[in-house]
């Protein structure tokens, strides 16, 4: 366990219990270790009690047995041997025998402390003293000391402290042992999530069979992305069907808008009525693919075609490509493109969204319009930037321009789809950067930021798993759907022949 | 010239066999992956047009089949989306040109005319000729009239391209493909801004046009009528 999991650790919800826990079963060791000290204590001042009753019992036995002198002698023995103190006195109060320190105890039971040194400093004893009339007119005084007890209760609490200390550790202990056991089942759901979020559809919480709350959560969660997933699969499957669908029908039609106009020759307005409908009809065709398009980008399923990319070239090949449109248009082009900076991406995808960037700032821009374009290398990334001195977007429309078919209404009248930009959003994210629309005041800046430092992310295990779902749910090969990038053979740069 | 169509959808493939023979082509249809394979292998056509996706046998390895049978004329595969992946495996597979579909008849029949004088181009090209406009492949320079036109590469690579398919029509589709090497429709008029360009290089002497634009369509580059 690192040291920086440690605070993560402390602080989840299963620690926090074994600390509560950990008190709670303090406390009741704490009331039972009371409760049995109690009742030790009792039972030992029970014992010194009975030990000194039976002590005098046997003294005023042999009193009555052997008479005077044999008693003192007794308790003269008694005093030398035994632990306990003894005291013999005759009638007037005189000691006859026995070494107890204390001199005139008064009859009964009594307790009484006193200084075991004559200074008085140091520690002190405290005699359990029962002292009796005997049958002869003397008085006997039976004492135990209470520091046997007092010994006994100190080593008692010294080990219920370490006892406690020692349950407490445990405990903590154990309670970050749970902890961590929950954490990394928490993880796995957490690791499974993410990579759900990063597009591999297919993942799934692990279960371990044990039919717990975790199992049992894992298997919900796991209902819900299956359910998901089909719902998501469901749309794919839907809208490129629609797509195709109507591709195939929409291309006969042009097709036979073709075939009439060959023969409407001759008849000019039927011609240009003609003309006009295969326009519409292209155009109608072509949304439909940047809408198929677009969807199969956001779908991820082309990243495995992605090589080392040298921007600097693709975009100074755009810029060249579209200098003499701009010119045409009344606007100026000005590059400056840093050389050689590469990353690694798709060339076909990445050229046609910096040409829709092109595209988008010749068209939205009013005549005379300097467009700028830079190309630099910023810490860990390289940003492309297309920068027009046009009429730019509110702010609060900024970030609604890169939707599908999001326009500005002073736009409406301009040519296009509309998806312009939103392809080149889907481009970005499959390429893992950062594209942000800002004010070049006046106009419109986007900036393109790739970062070089971070690859995107796509599991080509994940992609596999996916299109062998979509094998098994489709049926294969299916004209509509993508075939699995890893079936199709590397991309190599190949040059149409001119 | 023979043409084969191999194409499963019938009313795509009548409708392409009829403007192929009215266009004075031979064209044979096949409607299924075997049928077009065999017919293929007889070795008699000197076009075959394949669709990608065919029943029985797919349209890539119908053509794998023919190469390896030693059938070396030009194959242009149609394929159904522009997929990048799908057009590089069609040319790697043997295919020398690629159609997204739906087409339009007119863009077919100008590849097939460009693709059909392909075996010819065997012999090695260094000077292009066109009326007074002269091209020369190894010093890249380019005359008009004895007059030295100074292009810029990717005017020169468009006249070339013009030039190599002089007296045949060439598509806007075509040229993005060939000369930029765009994929895509970049929706901005950049080949019709190109060639106007070129013109107004090629003319600046007045002299005739010889680039002309078919309406609709695209362009051609033949000597003055």
């Amino acid at each position: 366990m690192s040291l920086s999991r440690l605070p993560r650790l402390v602080r989840t919800a299963s620690f926090g219990l074994a600390v509560l826990y950990a008190a709670v079963l303090a406390v009741s060791v704490i009331i039972i270790g009371a409760i049995v000290y109690w009742a030790l204590e009792i039972s030992l001042e029970r014992q010194t009690t009975e030990r000194i009753d039976a002590d005098i019992g046997l003294l005023k036995e042999e009193l009555r047995a052997e008479g005077d002198s044999e008693l003192i002698e007794e308790v003269q023995r008694r005093s030398d041997v035994l632990g306990l103190e003894y005291l013999l006195l005759d009638a007037k109060g005189t000691r006859i025998a026995g070494t107890m320190p204390v001199l005139s105890p008064a009859l009964g039971w009594s307790t009484v402390e006193l200084s075991t040194n004559r200074s008085g400093a140091g520690s002190s004893r405290t005699l359990h003293i029962h002292s009796v009339e005997l049958d002869n007119g003397m008085r006997l005084s039976v004492a135990d000391d209470y520091g046997s007890i007092e010994d006994m209760r100190r080593a008692w609490i010294e080990a219920a402290g370490w006892c406690l200390i020692a349950f407490l550790l445990l405990s903590v202990a154990g309670g970050l042992l749970l902890s961590r056991r929950f954490l990394r089942r928490v993880d796995t759901i957490r690791i499974t999530a993410e990579s759900i979020i990063r597009g591999d559809l297919e993942s799934r919480i692990p279960l371990h069979g044990t039919n717990d709350n975790f199992d049992r959560l894992s298997l919900t969660l796991n209902q819900m992305l299956d359910r998901i997933q089909a719902l998501m699969e469901g749309l794919r499957y839907m809208s490129n069907h629609i797509a195709h669908a109507l591709r195939t029908p929409l291309g006969r039609l042009q097709q036979k808008l073709e075939a009439a106009r060959k023969t409407a020759l001759g008849n000019p307005s039927y011609e240009t009525a003609l003309e006009n409908m295969q326009q519409e009809m292209e155009g109608i065709l072509s949304t439909f693919s940047a809408l198929l398009r677009i969807s199969k980008i956001e779908a991820g399923a082309r990243q495995s075609g992605f090589s080392e990319v040298d921007l600097s070239a693709l975009l100074t090949t755009v810029c060249d490509a579209y200098s003499a449109a701009a010119e045409e248009r009344g606007k100026v082009i000005g590059a400056d493109i840093a050389p050689s900076l590469w990353t690694l991406g798709d060339k076909e995808l990445l050229t046609e969204a910096m040409a829709n960037l092109f595209d988008n700032a010749i068209k939205h821009t009013p005549a005379g319009a300097h467009i700028s374009v830079s190309l630099y290398r910023d810490r860990s990334s390289i940003v492309a930037s297309i920068a027009d001195d046009g009429l730019g977007v509110p702010p609060e429309t900024r970030d609604l321009i890169f939707e599908r078919f999001y326009r500005l209404d002073r736009s409406a009248n301009t040519e296009g789809t509309g998806l312009g930009l939103a392809f080149v959003a889907a481009v970005a994210g499959l390429h893992g950067s950062e594209l942000s629309a800002s004010d070049n005041s006046p106009g419109l800046r986007i900036e393109l930021r790739f970062d070089v430092a971070k690859p995107p992310n796509m599991l080509p295990t994940a992609l596999l798993r996916a299109y062998k779902a979509d094998r098994v749910r489709y049926g294969h090969p299916s004209p509509h759907l993508e075939k699995h990038p890893s079936q199709r053979p590397q991309r190599k740069p190949v040059r149409l022949p001119i | 010239m023979r043409v084969l169509f191999i194409e499963d959808d019938l009313e795509t493939a009548n409708y392409v066999v009829d403007g192929l023979r009215r266009s004075g082509h031979v064209a044979d249809h096949a409607a299924d992956g075997q049928d077009g394979l065999l017919r293929g292998l007889s070795g008699c056509y000197e076009i075959i047009i394949v669709d990608r996706m065919l029943p029985t046998l797919d349209g890539l390895r119908i053509v794998k089949t023919l190469r390896s049978a030693g059938v070396d004329a030009p194959v242009l595969f149609l394929t159904a989306l522009a997929e990048i992946d799908d057009r590089v495996e069609g040319l790697e597979g043997g295919g020398d040109d690629y159609l997204t579909k739906p087409f339009a008849f007119s863009e077919l029949m100008a590849r097939i005319s460009v693709l059909g004088r392909r075996p010819r181009m065997t012999t090695v090209e260094t000077i292009l000729r066109v009326a007074d406009l002269e091209m020369d492949l190894i010093a890249r320079r380019v005359r008009r009239g004895g007059a030295i036109i100074n292009l810029q590469p990717r005017e020169f690579q468009l006249l070339e391209y013009l030039m190599r398919n002089a007296g045949r029509v060439v598509t806007r589709t075509m040229l993005l493909e060939k000369v930029w090497e765009f994929h895509f429709d970049p929706k901005t008029k950049i080949v019709e801004s190109q060639i106007s360009r070129l013109r107004a290089k090629l003319a600046k002497d007045s002299q005739p046009e010889l680039i002309h634009t078919v309406r609709g369509f695209g362009y051609v580059i033949k000597p003055p009528s």
